[in-house]
């Protein structure tokens, strides 16, 4: 797990932070709302509030990361005790999967992000991780039902549906991924992982199932699986 | 360019190819096996993983490296399919299936001539080419008998020479004997599905499947930890062709498998006798084996490719098309579903063999009467996760919540989290007819990673026949829903006209080199030494999941060549 380096997790957190910022108060740090277009490239902009070199995703800049955390957590959004997209930390997964297995998904990420952001401005007049949490669930409506006007490549609805897809596999596929943190994911629905075995009476009850521990591909958590 | 001879040469090794390199080697043929992707082994399959085999379909082949285009009609250009349903590596797509091992019906075999004699000939869609088979049950009873004893089926028996017996499928056709395995142990949703089934008269039974519940040629029993369908089995408890045939084949010394290898050419000579066929190895290499005898054998679209793709000048339309019929006639099944969720209880799907896990066959085939309802054939009814597989990534991609309710936002969250464990779906396996103009082609848009045309299939399920039928199916598990006591019913979104599991047809077999490809036997009529066995020569697809079919064909097949094709090549039929 190289990618796991402690200033890219640095930046993952920040980005995750601050999409709880923008979703609690409105208010975002000044280098999350730097203008998208501007942050295109990687060429990071100056001054002591914006990310230095060395802090980058394994995929997205700083800007970006900001906005794929938001938009997430409104698609799965964190509670006490429902574990969400911020919780299981779906931004991390979609990070290391455009930087791997989803590598040919990174233009469609890169031109869905710029429109989304064209979209916003021009509706909104504001970025998207600007927007208060109901104009945010305006946004992605008109993104699902494909009424967001301007998108070309990819569609509202593709964008839309990709993130979604994204989104859900950051919350249940195995932590190994970079998502689905300490089990967040499968804690919420009461999933006990890859167990290897069920027995006749695991098959016959009508309770939910308990058993310790939840199995993952490289570690097992202590705990029950369903919600307490 | 490397050229190897050989008796026979086997393109696609898989649920087809693995039987026949096992029972022809056994006669003493020599034989080659040409697979494009890999040979794994049960220590692969350990442990499960739902992202990388069920979302990301590592054991299918990649669709964008070798896609497969559909459209609904001939006036718009179509686009690759982003899930393909079949095997990507030896063993095909027994590693990966859900291992329901279904024997069809005897009406399944004469579905047009039931028809005509029960409703009348007019009962049949004008545009449907719904046709017999050239093969009975009865022909084909000894070797299902086979298939189910030496794969290892588990199962229940409904009807023993005769007799109907409780507890089993009481609509199937007669069985000369009890399945050699016990029926698998059933989970919660079986057992409530039961019950719901029993109190509206219905007559459920375990789905036989192709997993052992008892150890089995020394392998393993289950171990119900529900990563069947999409997963490779961690225990070899699955009859998967790799645990079965390929080391059956292996002990033969007659067989040789190759890997990597993808079969771009089917050679014939100008007598019109096929001489073997052409290949890419993995490093690209371009190689020929020349053979005796040529066996096509992967999953449907590749039969009526090869052949098109192989054309000459004595074959213009591609090969064995003098009938005009290579490519017609495509069959898919649809997947109609239906959610019943419980407040007061849990059902944890996610135990057990996940696909189709109980069944009811009182709507399928000809088992209840069409009169007056518009639509000819049914479906397998039967009870499992949303998607066959149970895995929460699985749940949240197939698992519509119920009308009102979003498929995002906090509101989703909580949907999922209340009723991921409690939770059944209902899932009707449709018969959809056989229509002429439901076609594969060579796409002329879209190429593989090798540089062939994709295969493109052109079809919409949504015919009148099939859309009432869907309806009348819909309202029958919205019934047994709430008569299993669910505390909320609901139906799952249609799929629009994309073809849904188990695509057949293609290269349909028949009694008529005038109408058909093929004979029983898969012989193809204008090449006696070129042979496809698969379900692309179904003439009509029954409610069932095909792969028992198709494997008792290549065991009747098989038989055929050893006792009279062996030694006297030609024509069997």
């Amino acid at each position: 797990m190289t990618k796991h380096d402690a200033s890219r997790r640095a930046f993952l957190v920040r980005a995750a932070v601050g999409a709880g910022a923008a979703a609690g108060a409105g208010l975002v740090p000044d280098a999350i709302a730097q203008n998208h277009d501007h942050m295109e490239g990687g060429a990071a902009a100056p001054g002591a509030q914006h990310p230095s070199g060395s802090e980058h995703g394994a995929f997205f800049n700083h800007a970006d990361a900001a906005t794929i955390a938001a938009f997430t957590e409104r698609l799965m959004p964190s509670a006490p005790d429902k574990p969400g997209a911020r919780d299981a930390d779906v931004l991390n997964y979609i990070d290391l999967a455009l930087a791997g297995a989803y590598a040919e998904l990174q233009d469609f990420y890169r031109r869905g992000l710029a429109q989304l952001e064209a979209y916003c401005r021009g509706t909104y007049k504001e970025p998207f991780v600007r927007l208060k949490p109901e104009q945010q669930d305006e946004v992605i409506t008109a993104l699902e039902n494909g009424k967001a006007t301007g998108f070309a490549y990819p569609t509202a609805r593709e964008f839309f549906g990709i993130l979604r897809t994204h989104t859900m596999e950051g919350m249940f596929a195995d932590p190994l991924y970079g998502g689905n943190k300490d089990f967040a994911g499968w804690r919420l629905v009461g999933f006990p992982g890859a167990q290897a075995v069920f027995t006749p009476s695991d098959m016959q009850s009508k309770q939910a199932f308990s058993r310790e521990p939840i199995v993952g591909l490289q570690t097992i958590a202590k705990g029950p699986a369903g919600r307490a | 360019m490397a050229i190897e001879k050989t008796d026979v040469v086997i393109v696609g090794v898989g649920a087809v190819g693995g039987i026949l390199a096992a029972e022809l080697g056994k006669a003493g043929m020599k034989v080659i096996g040409l697979e494009r992707g890999p040979r794994l082994t049960t220590a692969d399959f350990n442990p499960h993983d739902e992202l990388r085999y069920f979302q990301r379909q590592e054991l299918r082949p990649n669709w964008r490296k070798q896609p497969v285009t559909w459209r609904p009609n001939t006036g718009v250009r179509a686009h690759p399919m982003n899930i393909l349903n079949y095997g990507n590596q030896a063993g095909g797509g027994t590693v990966h299936y859900g291992t329901l091992s279904w024997r069809m019906h005897e009406d399944d075999f004469r579905a047009r001539s039931q028809t005509i004699e029960r409703y009348g000939a007019s009962a049949i869609p004008q545009d449907s080419s719904l046709a017999d088979w050239p093969v009975t049950y009865a022909d084909l009873e000894p070797f299902y008998d086979q298939a189910e004893y030496d794969l290892g089926v588990s199962g229940k028996a409904g009807n023993l020479q005769g007799r109907k017996i409780d507890g089993g499928n009481v609509f199937e056709a007669p069985r000369n004997r009890e399945y050699p395995l016990p029926a698998l142990l059933m989970d919660q949703s079986g057992v409530l599905f039961a019950e719901g089934a029993k109190k509206l008269g219905y007559h459920p039974f375990s789905s036989p499947r192709a997993i052992i519940s008892e150890p089995y040629h020394d392998r393993p029993s289950c171990t119900y930890c529900g990563f069947c369908q999409s997963f490779g089995c961690h225990v070899g408890a699955k009859s998967s062709i790799l645990v079965t045939k390929l080391p059956e084949a292996d002990a033969t010394g007659n067989f040789k498998l190759l890997t990597g290898a993808t079969c771009y050419h089917v050679n014939t000579d100008n007598s019109g006798r096929a001489t073997g066929v052409s290949y890419y190895g993995p490093d690209g290499s371009d190689n020929t084996i020349e053979a005796d005898l040529v066996i096509l054998a992967p999953f449907i679209y590749d039969n009526t490719r090869l052949l098109l793709l192989s054309k000459t000048a004595k074959f213009p339309n591609g090969l064995a098309n003098s009938s005009g019929q290579l490519g017609k006639h495509v069959m898919a099944h649809i997947m109609a579903k239906v959610f019943a969720a419980y407040d007061d209880r849990y059902v944890n799907v996610y135990m057990g063999p996940s696909a189709q896990k109980h069944t009811i066959d009182d709507f399928n085939a000809d088992n209840f009467d069409h009169s007056g309802l518009g639509f000819l054939r049914g479906a397998q009814i039967s009870i499992g996760p949303a998607d066959l597989e149970a895995g929460p990534i699985g749940t949240a991609m197939s698992m519509d919540p119920p009308p009102g309710t979003p498929k995002w936002g906090a509101a989703y969250r909580d949907f999922l989290g209340k009723y991921f464990a409690r939770y059944g779906a209902l899932n009707a396996q449709t018969e959809n007819l056989a229509y002429a103009d439901q076609t594969i082609d060579l796409d002329p848009d879209v190429r593989d990673q090798w540089g062939m045309p994709a295969p493109r299939v052109t079809y919409d399920w949504r015919r009148p026949n099939e859309v009432a039928r869907v309806e009348f199916l819909m309202q029958k598990m919205e019934g047994v829903a709430r008569a299993m006591g669910a505390t909320k019913v609901w139906r799952a979104a249609l799929s629009p006209g994309v073809p849904g599991a188990h695509h057949e047809g293609g290269t349909r077999m028949g009694n008529d080199p005038k109408t058909s490809v093929v004979n029983r036997y898969g012989q193809t009529w204008d090449i006696p030494n070129l042979f496809l066995i698969g379900s692309s020569t179904f003439p009509s697809m029954s409610g069932f999941n095909p792969t028992l079919t198709i494997q008792a064909l290549t065991y009747m097949s098989a038989d055929a060549i050893v006792k009279r094709y062996k030694n006297k090549p030609g024509p069997l039929v």
